[in-house]
């Protein structure tokens, strides 16, 4: 390990990442057993995925396809052949004592992902993405929890093998912020392939390498063209254990800090891996780890290559958010607000576009923007949750589209009662009687209120204008609320003055 | 590993990947034997060229549920299990 020092002046931050994901198959990625969490451990494990000897490893069709779909969304090259690799470490997680992976021939290369940042659009650079599988998962018993101090380890085999599809991205950030921007741009891509649950424990994990380097090594006004000299000169930490986009802003905020606080008072900033502490706020180093020619890869015999760049052709995918975001706009007039949060999940959309077909876009918009997602968010639920239910949301749209109650008694009343007491619309309203009264109640209750309150009326007539909505009140308390105040305004000034 | 002789520095280095603890005696005994065993390869160079088998390619399963092992049966070969877990010394 080799020091570095940097000359004070204005620092860049430069972070490339590597992104973890589960692939949600039904199965494992080399052998049948379910991937489902289930609390039991070691309940979905089998000779294959224990690294019991002689045991077969055959790939699982549906992986592949998936890969082939990231590979696609992200525009990367399927090359003509792929294949599998073992990556040999000893860790307890690893049942095999090494993982299957991909090294020199990745399933995905040479792709990128458009995001937005404060506004401006941005193009990273994927170098790669690659199959592999996850390794188990460990409990550090005793002695306080820690992993230092525990005193034995648990492991469950049932996540060992599940497929991963390792996201490698350029060195292309430069701030934190944006790394948050563009994993919740991935998620939202892999979320539309329907090849990723965002809701699953531990479905997304990221490793950052983070280095800061001397502003005037940027050679070009592109922010994310850096000299690779400049880069290769700089130390950089690679950061682990991150599981959100919200951990990755903050560990890396963190790493930045750190490291610019130690090249401003003129220490060295160690080469290392650290490892993020959710629970503190803050990375601490890890024992260094092996370095990669330790991990011996060699090809794995038991996996015959693949070829499936043809696959790019025949396997489909749907419309990605972002054009989605950008058709909302121009054939709704949508504002980009609004566009961004109808589409933040597949869901969302096609639910948004069902609603805009039958009643008016703009209408649409606010009940599932708005109110609906506002209301789920509220409750700490998601669209998914209630997807039975979302021709019952349609009519209470078509509700008020169509006049019958109140904008303000759907969404304060109706909307709220559906989701927390599972009623229909059509219940709510009429176990509520919400039902816009009809005009000759109102008008009855126009004369009704004007009989019985002869000072108020003495009030109005003498001037006082203010005792009109005493008045209004009076009606709108004998309509149980349904009625329109201001028609029932107009209506008594009406039968006042004749 | 290079072509050059083992070194007991290499075995010692092998032996720490795999976290395997030897003593100064074994990491000696091992030198040997590494080197032996790297020798036995050698002898693939006398081996003539064969026409390779019909390469394999797409040796694929569909995604569909097979029958994992019963944990007892899963658990069986573990020298220590607790609540269904493998049980084993602390990793850090």
């Amino acid at each position: 390990m080799t020091a570095q020092t940097v000359q004070q002046g204005d620092l860049v931050t430069v972070i490339g990442l590597e992104v973890h994901v589960q692939l949600e198959t039904d199965t494992k990625i080399f052998c049948g057993c379910s991937t489902d969490q289930t609390d039991e451990p070691n309940e979905n494990v089998c000779p294959v995925c224990l690294g019991l000897p002689g045991a077969l490893p055959v790939l699982n069709e549906g992986a592949v396809e998936a890969a082939v779909k990231i590979g696609k969304a992200i525009d990367a090259d399927i090359p003509e052949e792929t294949r599998f690799h073992r990556k040999n470490y000893y860790y307890p997680d690893l049942p095999k004592n090494f993982q299957i992976t991909q090294y020199d021939e990745p399933i995905c290369a040479d792709g990128d992902l458009e995001i937005s940042v404060e506004g401006e659009r941005r193009t990273v650079t994927i170098e790669r993405a690659h199959l592999e599988e996850d390794p188990g998962s460990l409990q550090h018993v005793g002695g306080g929890g820690g992993i230092d101090s525990a005193d034995y380890t648990l492991v469950n085999y049932n996540r060992a093998g599940t497929p991963l599809m390792e996201v490698v991205t350029a060195p292309d950030f430069r701030s934190p912020g944006e790394v948050r921007a563009f994993l919740a741009e991935l998620e939202e891509v892999l979320e539309y392939l329907g090849v990723f649950d965002a809701e699953r424990d531990g479905s997304l994990r990221i490793d950052a390498n983070l280095s800061i380097i001397p502003e005037d090594e940027i050679e070009s006004d592109d922010v994310t063209e850096i000299g690779e000299e400049a880069l290769a000169a700089a130390n950089r930490t690679e950061v682990k254990n991150i599981s959100s986009h919200k951990g990755a802003e903050k560990a890396l905020a963190y790493e930045e800090t750190r490291q610019k606080n130690a090249i401003q008072r003129g220490r060295a900033v160690e080469q290392e891996t650290r490892h993020w502490d959710e629970s503190r706020g803050i990375t601490v180093s890890m024992r260094s780890k092996e370095e990669e020619k330790d991990y011996r890869y060699f090809e794995e015999a038991d996996l015959p290559p693949l070829r499936v760049s043809h696959w790019k052709d025949e396997i489909s995918i749907p419309e990605l958010p972002s054009a989605r975001r950008e058709r909302f706009q121009d054939e709704y007039t949508l504002s980009e607000e609004a566009a961004s949060k109808l589409t933040s999940t597949k869901q969302v959309a096609d639910f948004y576009e069902d609603v805009a077909q039958e009643f008016d876009p703009d209408l649409a918009a606010t009940w599932v923007a708005d109110n609906l997602l506002g209301e789920l968010n509220y409750r700490d639920m998601e669209i998914t949750g209630i997807e039975s239910r979302l021709d019952e949301v349609t009519r209470l749209v078509e509700l008020v589209a169509t006049d019958e109650i109140t904008a303000k008694n759907a969404r304060e009343t109706v909307l709220r009662s559906m989701l927390d007491d599972g009623r229909t619309p059509d219940e709510v309203v009429a176990e509520e009687g919400l039902g816009k009264t009809g005009e000759d109640e109102v008008q009855q209750a126009v004369v009704e209120a004007i009989d019985e309150n002869p000072d108020a009326v003495a009030d109005y007539e003498s001037g006082d204008d203010g005792a009109i909505n005493f008045l209004v009140g009076q009606v709108m308390q004998k309509t149980g609320g349904s009625a329109d105040p201001g028609d029932v305004n107009q209506l008594l000034r009406a039968e006042l003055n004749d | 590993m290079s072509d050059d002789a083992v070194n007991p520095e290499a075995v010692r280095h092998v032996a720490e990947l795999a976290r395997v603890d030897l003593d100064d005696e074994e990491v000696e005994a091992f030198t040997g034997q590494f080197a032996d065993i790297l020798e036995y390869f050698e002898t693939l160079d006398e081996v003539p060229e064969v026409e390779r088998e019909a390469a394999l390619t797409n040796v694929m399963r569909p995604d569909e549920e097979r029958d994992s092992l019963d944990r007892e049966e899963a658990l069986r070969n573990a020298p220590e299990t607790e609540d269904g877990f493998f049980k084993g010394p602390n990793v850090s």
